[in-house]
């Protein structure tokens, strides 16, 4: 059935109330003002050359980009093996074990970050780059093996049972024949785990210092105390990275096939 | 004199899933000689495809043994069996191309890369691809993939083909063309094949063994001829080809007293309650009162209920003293059943031996 | 065992990063916060106390319950029409429609909280337009306080209802409503009668999806509430880096896991049940 128009009205309702807030940042992005003031007094890249010029953000950009991909990698080398467990083998406990390895997922970061805040303080591990990378990959892992697992489960089973009749042991098979398969799914695990960890706002706050700080805690305080539209063009520059990514890895694999379970 | 060594040998195999009541494979056993196709054939859910997966390794049995040309396979790795299997799916490798495919086996077995391509390359042509090596899976039509699948299987020289329903992924006019060109090529080879399908006319047509399977358990393990002919079970006498179900009393001498006619057998069970199957294209359609060929001692006065021409065929569902009864005929044949309407009167004769008669339930 | 084996180094880094600082936590919870707010190695449930008896936790707990309770209503009702055009879109359109809702999830949400600040400021879109027209002579406050926290809420849960949505709706046969239709149902009715109650057991799981995550959002009530919004989130927060007193944060953030955990199960419960009947 074609959709009525009702439900197209209320639809595009729920769509403006997903999309208006990134209209907003990219609008006020290029205003002139000097605050977040609508409509904006005029345009100019005022704002974006501000923004490379600050070195504080600037700094803590290359933080977060050093972390992330620390830890993208990480999460792809500790969850894809169990991701390839959990999608392919049978053996007691998969269905707890599936469970464990999702569930740091279910609680709020606020109450991750305070415990390892809590634990690696005393150690003075907090701010210091261990700290951060176990930190992130707390998320990391969980969400890697949740899309690994996905990537490995739609390569078909018999593809393997397959290559075993041909005289492949099941470590040959799986090198040979289901990892280059599921490649598009690594990849696509690696994009998304590198985004979870640059975006990661909530545990940094308790594991950053004044010397290492990453730049989604750096713009959550500028935003803290002051809203001018320097943090729109940070905000904006975000967006288009985030789009860029999912454009990726919609072009591998299918976002919603990654996310969806 | 050589004895007639069995080929593959399976002996009392049983497996059952977990959580379910019923046992998937329920205790087979069976004898196949080297060269021949057996054909196992079944409804869906009668353990035809997990019979297929013990045999290639890929599920172990609880209990029982598998033994090609005599040595006990039960406990190798499917990797470790020599085993060609053609899935149902094909599960041809998507990220490598046809002569990838078909030299991965040879590859396994660390066969020189010119040796492989060579062979890979042979195993192509031998299945009419030699054309399309360079080919990945999806740039392949449905039955060049069967083929590739078909040649994969083949190349690594196995002791045994296994084929998992290898042609319900087809279209059904491409499928008794690659039905008669897997036997063919099976004979010039001279492999010992399996094949798990549901259909009988494939299993009829391409097997010199089959065996009908239900519930677990073969229920008939003969040749085509046989199993069509000497159903040895209602199950079978059902299952394969299409059968009138008559019921009734069985008296001495294998008279089988049904409604208000008593029909003739050859059958061999004690008297009792008993219930037998015809089937339609064994049964002659004569005029009302016209005396029936030689042999034909059973006939029936009938009323036509229904008259139902699909082309090559005419089938005639009657009513008689016995039950209902379906005669079928080919249409151009020397029957007369042009100008017959429902209601008209006729009359079925059909030979004792024709009636396979069982022990009611 | 391989599969354990496989998975041991996942599960050793995930026993340091979560199973220690949560058994840490909980430790903490029962040491002693003295006089001059120093720590002091103990066990005790005072913190507990000290919290249980203070009228500010109600408060604290009521507050974060309506906010999330109203949020991730609010969210859902609007999410529901989102997955329904999702579902009737042309297979061209679905995937589109689908990644544009729950794009928001993607995008940090700082930089969406941004958004709404130019939205719904003083001098924002909102306020702009209100009194361009006429309609205010002062500018409506609909940040810094509990609307704006509200409204960021809504939108940042929206995503994850879209997903619970869609691939609830997913499983219902789009014929089902075609042969409503058929029957002489017009569109209302067929909303109301058929999709409606199909749809029920999905609304009640994304709601309470939705619902877990707001009682733990943090970022949005501290952005959006201007330092003026309460809930139990920021009070963790403020407990363990302004006043540093990690006992009080430690038992505050041991009562919230409480009530997750308990909601958790409840949505377990009726997910499983929303699994039987489709």
């Amino acid at each position: 059935m074609r959709p009525s128009w009702w439900l197209r009205l209320f639809a595009a309702l729920g769509f403006v109330v997903l999309l208006a807030p990134g209209a907003l940042v990219a609008l006020i992005s290029i205003s002139a003002g000097d605050f977040l003031t609508f409509p904006p007094p005029g345009f100019s890249l005022r704002w974006y050359r501000a923004l490379l010029s600050n070195g504080t953000l600037m700094s803590a950009l290359g933080t977060s980009a050093l972390l992330a991909a620390i830890v993208s990698v990480l999460a792809l080398l500790l969850g894809g093996p169990a991701a390839y467990a959990i999608a392919r083998l049978e053996f007691p406990g998969r269905g707890m074990l599936e469970a464990m390895l999702s569930a740091p997922l279910l609680l709020p970061t606020l109450v991750l970050g305070l415990g390892l805040l809590l634990v690696l303080q005393p150690l003075g591990l907090a701010a210091t780059w261990p700290g951060l990378v176990l930190g992130h990959c707390l998320v990391a892992i969980p969400f890697a093996v949740r899309i690994m697992t996905t990537a490995f489960a739609t390569v078909p089973k018999e593809l393997e049972a397959a290559a075993w009749t041909l005289g492949a042991t099941p470590l040959q098979a799986a090198l040979r024949i289901t990892l280059p398969n599921a490649a598009p799914g690594a990849v696509a695990a690696a994009v998304l785990t590198f985004l979870v960890s640059f975006d990661e706002t909530v545990i940094s706050l308790f594991l950053v210092g004044p010397r290492l700080t990453t730049l989604p805690v750096e713009m959550f305080r500028y935003a803290e105390r002051t809203t001018d539209p320097l943090i729109a063009a940070l905000a904006m520059s975000l967006i288009v990275f985030a789009v860029l990514m999912v454009a990726l890895v919609e072009r591998l694999l299918g976002l919603t096939r990654a996310m969806g379970k | 004199m050589t004895m007639a060594v069995a080929h593959l040998r399976l002996a009392g195999l049983v497996r059952h899933y977990a959580g379910s009541p019923s046992a998937a494979v329920d205790g087979i056993s069976l004898d196949l000689p080297r060269g021949a196709l057996l054909a196992l054939l079944g409804p869906s859910g009668c353990g035809k495809t997990t019979t297929l997966r013990i045999i290639a390794g890929l599920e172990v049995p609880d209990s029982g043994t598998i033994q090609v040309a005599g040595r006990d396979v039960t406990t190798l790795p499917p990797h470790q069996r020599q085993m060609g299997v053609v899935f149902q799916s094909y599960a041809l490798f998507p990220h490598m191309s046809a002569s990838g495919n078909v030299a991965f086996g040879l590859e396994m077995r660390g066969i020189s890369r010119a040796e492989r391509a060579r062979r890979a390359q042979a195993a192509l042509e031998m299945v009419g691809l030699g054309a399309l090596g360079a080919r990945k899976p999806r740039q392949l039509s449905g039955g060049q993939q069967q083929r590739v699948a078909l040649a994969r299987a083949l190349a690594i020289e196995p002791d045994l083909l296994l084929l998992d329903e290898p042609l319900s992924a087809l279209d059904a006019k491409l499928r008794e063309g690659v039905r008669d060109e897997i036997r063919a090529l099976q004979q010039r080879l001279g492999t010992t094949t399996v094949f798990v399908t549901h259909d009988q006319t494939e299993a009829l047509a391409m097997a010199d063994l089959v065996a009908v399977m239900n519930a677990g358990r073969i229920e008939q393990l003969a040749a085509p001829e046989e199993i069509f002919e000497r159903p040895a079970t209602r199950f079978v006498a059902t299952f394969v080809g299409r059968a009138a179900r008559l019921r009734g009393q069985l008296e001495s001498g294998g008279v089988l007293r049904c409604g208000g006619a008593a029909l003739r057998s050859t059958t061999a069970l004690p008297p009792g309650p008993a219930e037998a199957f015809l089937r339609p294209h064994r049964v002659r359609l004569l005029r009302p009162g016209q005396a029936p060929p030689p042999g034909y001692d059973n006939t029936l006065d009938a009323q036509l209920l229904r008259r139902v021409y699909t082309g090559e065929i005419v089938v005639l569902e009657a009513d008689t003293a016995a039950g209902p009864l379906t005669a079928e005929m080919h249409a151009d044949g020397e029957e007369g059943w042009h100008g017959l309407a429902p209601g008209d009167a006729l009359r079925l004769a059909f030979r004792p031996a024709d009636l396979a008669v069982f022990r009611a339930s | 065992m391989t599969g354990w084996l496989l998975a041991a180094p996942a599960l050793a880094v995930l026993a340091v990063a979560f199973l220690w600082p949560m058994a840490g936590l909980f430790r903490i919870s029962l040491n002693r916060t003295t006089e001059t707010g120093a720590m002091e190695a103990a066990l005790t449930t005072e913190s507990y106390a000290k919290l249980l008896g203070d009228s500010f936790t109600a408060e604290l707990a009521w507050n974060t319950l309506l906010l999330a309770g109203s949020s991730a209503a609010v969210a859902t009702v609007l999410a529901l029409p989102v997955a329904l055009m999702v579902r009737a879109a042309s297979p061209r359109w679905r995937g589109l429609l689908a990644l544009l809702g729950i794009a928001p999830l993607l995008v940090s949400a700082t930089a969406r909280l941004v958004g709404w600040m130019a939205i719904l400021g003083d001098q924002g879109l909102i306020n702009a337009m209100l009194m361009g027209s006429g309609l205010r002579d002062t500018p409506l406050p609909l940040i810094n306080n509990w609307t704006g926290v509200r409204i960021g809420l809504v939108e940042s849960l929206m995503p994850y209802a879209v997903l619970v949505l869609i691939a609830g709706l997913g499983r219902l046969d789009p014929r089902l409503e075609e042969a409503a239709a058929t029957l002489g149902a017009g569109r209302a009715r067929t909303f109301l009668r058929v999709t409606l109650p199909l749809a029920a057991p999905a609304l009640l799981a994304a709601w309470l999806l939705t619902l877990v995550l707001g009682l733990s959002s943090f970022i949005t009530p501290r952005l959006m509430g201007g330092g003026r919004v309460f809930v139990m989130a920021t009070e963790i927060y403020d407990l363990a880096l302004e006043y540093v007193d990690w006992p009080g944060a430690a038992a505050l953030a041991m009562l919230l896991l409480g009530a997750l955990v308990l909601l958790m199960l409840l949505r377990a419960v009726t997910t499983r049940g929303a699994g039987r009947r489709a």
